[in-house]
């Protein structure tokens, strides 16, 4: 059984990519398939939601960076739904909280809109 | 920035103490991650850390571990080493490869770069970060203390 899981929900130009599991060396080429997928097709604006998440590392960072990096060229937008406090602490270490608007919930995603 | 090597000795005594775990040899292939951060989970669970520092212990092994297979050389059966021991309030871990040390990219001023975050850290969630660069490999040593119990307790109590 894989311990990294991805689902795509897209609509419009709004696409929200659901990660579970360990987000890692081994799992980052998969996540960052997917958004370059998103992206391609169109999409704009991206939700990595990191709900189901268990763990992350400084790989997977680096693709959100490059997500990021490559929706802001074309005036789009990434927002990441975290609720993990071990995340969201690495997550404040390196920054992260700077570049990207972190959220507790979608819901919290859709009202900051 | 990272402390210098040590002049000597040439290479670090195997982590001693309180108790050690069996060597793993883990197969230096990124699919092996999930075996390392268990084996370095069970040590810290083992050692009493409590939450954030059993997962941030976890997430620096995984950093290491991750270098070790991304820049390091496997033995030849293919494989790196990781050791764990407890001495006192300290957990240490070291993870070996048979490569020379390749130094984290250094900090070129680039806005929000996309790799390069590894080192750092494992510097800021560690209380220890030795590199044993030596011609025969690569060592790197990583010490995370306990806090004391009287501490949480205030932190606790708020």
């Amino acid at each position: 059984m894989s311990p990294f899981v991805i689902r795509d929900d897209s609509s419009d130009d709004i696409a929200v990519i659901e990660v579970d599991g360990y987000v890692d060396f081994d799992a980052a080429p998969a996540l960052k398939r997917s958004i370059v997928r998103q992206i391609d097709a169109g999409s704009r604006h991206l939700v990595i939601d990191l709900s189901a998440a268990e763990f992350i590392d400084s790989t997977a960072i680096g693709v959100l960076v490059g997500a990021l990096k490559r929706l802001q060229e074309s005036s789009g937008s990434l927002a990441v739904v975290c609720t993990n406090e071990n995340i969201l602490n690495i997550f404040e270490i390196v920054g992260l909280d700077d570049m990207i608007p972190l959220h507790r919930s979608r819901d919290d995603v859709a009202r900051a809109a | 920035m990272l402390p210098a090597p040590p002049e000597a000795p040439r290479s670090p005594d195997p982590p001693s103490g309180d108790f050690a775990t069996p060597e793993l040899r883990l197969p230096a292939k990124r699919s092996e991650l999930q075996r390392g951060r268990e084996y370095a989970d069970q040590a810290a669970a083992s050692f009493g850390f409590g939450e954030p520092e059993r997962f941030q212990f976890v997430f620096a092994v995984n950093e290491a571990v991750t270098n070790a297979i991304r820049h390091g050389t496997a033995d030849q059966a293919g494989t790196i080493g990781l050791r764990i021991a407890a001495h006192g309030d300290r957990l240490t871990v070291d993870v070996c490869d048979c490569g020379p040390f390749v130094a984290p990219a250094a900090d070129d001023g680039t806005p929000m770069p996309d790799h390069g975050r590894g080192f750092a850290l494992m510097a800021k969630l560690m209380d220890e970060l030795e590199v044993w660069a030596r011609p025969e490999g690569t060592t790197i040593r990583l010490a995370k203390r306990r806090r004391a119990m009287s501490n949480r307790a205030k932190v606790d109590r708020g």
